[in-house]
């Protein structure tokens, strides 16, 4: 059975009155790629500091490769590599420098710093980069160095904490790769983030995180599981009268129906044939419409449904 | 570990151009500055004004101190003697138009001694000490001689001329002085505690709640106390380079005199270097307030104890010594000042290894301070 590398029990943390983490359970066991998905201020990055020991909590606790965390639990930490939401790099020292720096913390041995150095450089795709200072780099280079500074010394968890915020999309998607790889090679990923795409991608377990509270956790089919939503469908219609919109409601699986600016969105409850029975009816009626599409449900409906609000919306 | 990081620390540090603008070149610049202001007064080389002291002779009293005390006046201009009775000599000394009495009694169980009163330890009583210290040391010298070894009194004689000669040439020691260098005593002092500013930066390095780069070095696998030496280390040195750069440009392109010691005057900026770092170390561990404040609070720290040493008014030492001497005892750019000063004023170290010994325990209770504040420090909130 694989270890827990992260319990966390009954973890509370006020900021005076506000309530950031309400007594959240998780655990992340090695070799997963673990999501922590919620809108901003939802307790993720809270959720991170007190596992780095960071952050003083009011009640509960958190153990890390089995044991718990303290501000001087240099083991335990020897084995984490962090790479913060906010670029944390030296400005005066350069892309190698920097990463030789950080790598340094962990590793003394010289020839084994340095080729983790190399990996790192190479792994980032900073290679013609080296001698540059953080400055001069673009944005998507910059959260690249950002991320070889966290994981140079080769980890066995690797906490990335919103590692794509502000990333172009070719640098998101090689940041993406890269996390994939680094889990493939061993390591155990916790990856926090609000954009719900990167962790249906990247995650094997996601936890959805609300006001402190883990409102959800599993794979993500077991997550799209838990809600009613089976599959939407779009369809384009100029014209809907108001009669035809709660025939089309009355039909089997069909829960919920949403018609805006011209576009129709049903919302079936499983089912098979879904899309076939609404065309049918559209035939019979004589409806005309243009484009047409069926979707299976996002993380965003698991969160929609469970919270009562879009991800994105509370995000933003 | 140790040196890949002081290393780095140096690197990282020395290519801040802010910090070097403030470290290395604003005092070279106020140096620059001191030079054109006070120009010719700095080449009259003048050592220091006359120090008026009354002497009170008893009838029969020895005439050799009376002899030494004219020479010190006609010859070097050192002192200025009002000859009075004794009633008058404490009316001057009240009213402060002497700095001392000297004392000069007749009676068979003081015959040979002269004594010394002063109302205040400051430079000009500590001067008139030195005088009578020197004195009886000769004195006492010579009447063991004659009793043990009067073959030896030619000698002695000898000896004693030179003394003289020492001390009418050269004063207390023989360094040309002017009052000005007390302006760029303090400019140096002010120079070794520009390192606020890097002693901050060594602090935000360790607060997660401030830098980012904090929250990867505290949540990395070295302890605080590991990267923190070499951070300490490398500014420091980095510190004392800029001071030792402001000296020799004062020394050898601005030609001041800062004195013969140059080993020890480096040394003094080496501590006061060390003081300055941690300083700055120490405000910036302390709660968690914003950066933009704690670096306010070490500009404020720092020119108010450059004022304080005499930076900006001249006499701000002697003022202090007069009417709240403690601050002059805890003021690190005073105690700099005063530990160049007493290298160039008196023969012996002992004030001199006074003011380290200071400098040195307030850079000790700074750093011991700031360092149990930053140990295992959690936050409420980041």
């Amino acid at each position: 059975m694989a270890e827990q590398i992260i319990e966390i029990e009954n973890l509370v943390k006020r900021y005076k009155e506000l309530v950031a983490l309400d007594h959240l359970n998780l655990t992340v066991t090695e070799g997963e790629v673990f999501g922590l998905l919620g809108p901003n201020g939802s307790g993720k990055t809270t959720a991170i500091s007190c596992i780095l020991a960071l952050l003083q909590f009011d009640k509960g606790s958190v153990r890390v490769l089995g044991k718990e965390m303290q501000p001087d639990s240099y083991d335990i930490k020897r084995q984490i590599g962090v790479v913060l939401q906010n670029v944390a790099v030296f400005e005066e020292l350069t892309v190698q420098e920097n990463i030789d720096y950080f790598c340094g913390l962990y590793i003394t041995d010289k020839k084994e710093r340095k080729q983790c150095v190399e990996d790192a450089i190479v792994f980032s795709g900073l290679e013609d980069f080296r001698r540059f200072y953080p400055k001069k780099l673009s944005g998507g280079l910059l959260r690249r160095l950002n991320i070889a500074c966290g994981i140079a010394h080769k980890p066995r968890l690797i906490i990335l904490d919103e590692p794509t915020v502000a990333v172009d999309p070719q640098s998101r998607n090689r940041i993406l790769e890269g996390i994939q790889k680094l889990n493939q090679e061993g390591a155990t990923i916790i990856y926090t983030s609000h954009y719900m795409e990167e962790v249906e991608q990247i995650c094997t377990r996601i936890a959805i995180l609300d006001k402190g509270r883990c409102v959800a956790m599993g794979t993500k089919e077991e997550l799209k599981a838990m809600i009613k939503t089976g599959e939407k469908i779009h369809l384009e219609i100029w014209e809907l009268k108001p009669e035809q919109l709660e025939e089309i409601r009355s039909l089997r699986h069909v829960y919920q129906v949403d018609y805006r600016e011209g576009m129709l969105e049903i919302r079936c409850s499983g089912g098979k044939h879904n899309l076939v029975h609404i065309l049918d009816y559209l035939a019979r009626r004589e409806i005309s419409f243009g484009r047409v599409y069926s979707e299976l449900p996002t993380l965003n409906d698991v969160f929609l449904e469970i919270t009562g609000k879009e991800l994105r919306d509370s995000a933003e | 570990m140790f040196f890949r990081l002081y290393i780095y620390s140096l690197k990282q540090t020395s290519r801040q151009k802010l910090i070097m603008f403030w470290s290395l070149i604003f005092p070279i610049i106020l140096g620059t500055l001191f030079r054109a202001a006070f120009g010719e007064f700095l080449e009259e080389e003048v050592i220091f004004h006359q120090i008026p002291v009354a002497y009170v002779a008893e009838e029969g009293a020895s005439l050799a101190f009376e002899e030494t005390l004219n020479l010190l006046e006609e010859d070097n201009g050192l002192v200025k003697i009002v000859r009075t009775d004794g009633e008058e000599a404490e009316i001057l000394l009240k009213e402060e138009k002497v700095e001392g009495i000297f004392y000069n009694r007749a009676s068979a169980a003081e015959k040979g001694n002269v004594s010394l009163t002063v109302t205040s330890q400051e430079m000009s009583q500590s001067i008139l000490s030195s005088i009578l210290e020197q004195y009886q040391r000769v004195f006492h010298t010579m009447g063991n001689i004659g009793r043990e070894n009067p073959a030896g009194i030619e000698a002695a004689v000898k000896e004693i001329g030179q003394q003289r000669q020492y001390l009418t040439e050269g004063g207390i020691t023989d360094t040309p002085k002017s009052v000005m260098t007390d302006y760029f005593y303090a400019l140096i002092a002010m120079d070794c505690l520009m390192g606020v500013s890097m002693g901050l930066q060594i602090a935000i390095n360790y607060k997660a709640n401030l830098s980012n780069i904090a929250v990867r070095r505290v949540a990395s696998g070295t302890s605080r106390f590991g990267m923190l030496m070499p951070d300490l280390a490398a500014r420091i040195t980095i510190q004392f380079l800029c001071t030792v750069c402001s000296v020799c440009y004062l020394t050898f392109a601005m030609k001041i005199s800062l004195g013969n010691k140059f080993g020890l005057l480096l040394l003094t900026t080496l501590v006061g270097s060390v003081v300055g770092i941690f300083m700055g170390f120490f405000i910036g561990a302390i709660g968690t307030y914003k950066e933009s404040l704690k670096e306010g609070v070490c500009v404020c720290c720092m020119m108010l104890s450059s004022f304080l040493a005499g930076l900006m008014v001249g006499g701000m030492y002697r003022f202090l010594e007069r009417y709240a001497p403690i601050v002059n005892r805890i003021n690190p750019a005073s105690l700099i000042v005063k530990s160049l000063y007493s290298l160039n004023i008196y023969e012996g170290y002992e004030r001199y290894t006074q003011c380290m010994i200071s400098l040195l325990v307030i850079a000790i209770l700074l750093g011991t301070g700031a360092f149990a504040m930053i140990r295992r420090e959690r936050y409420a909130s980041i």
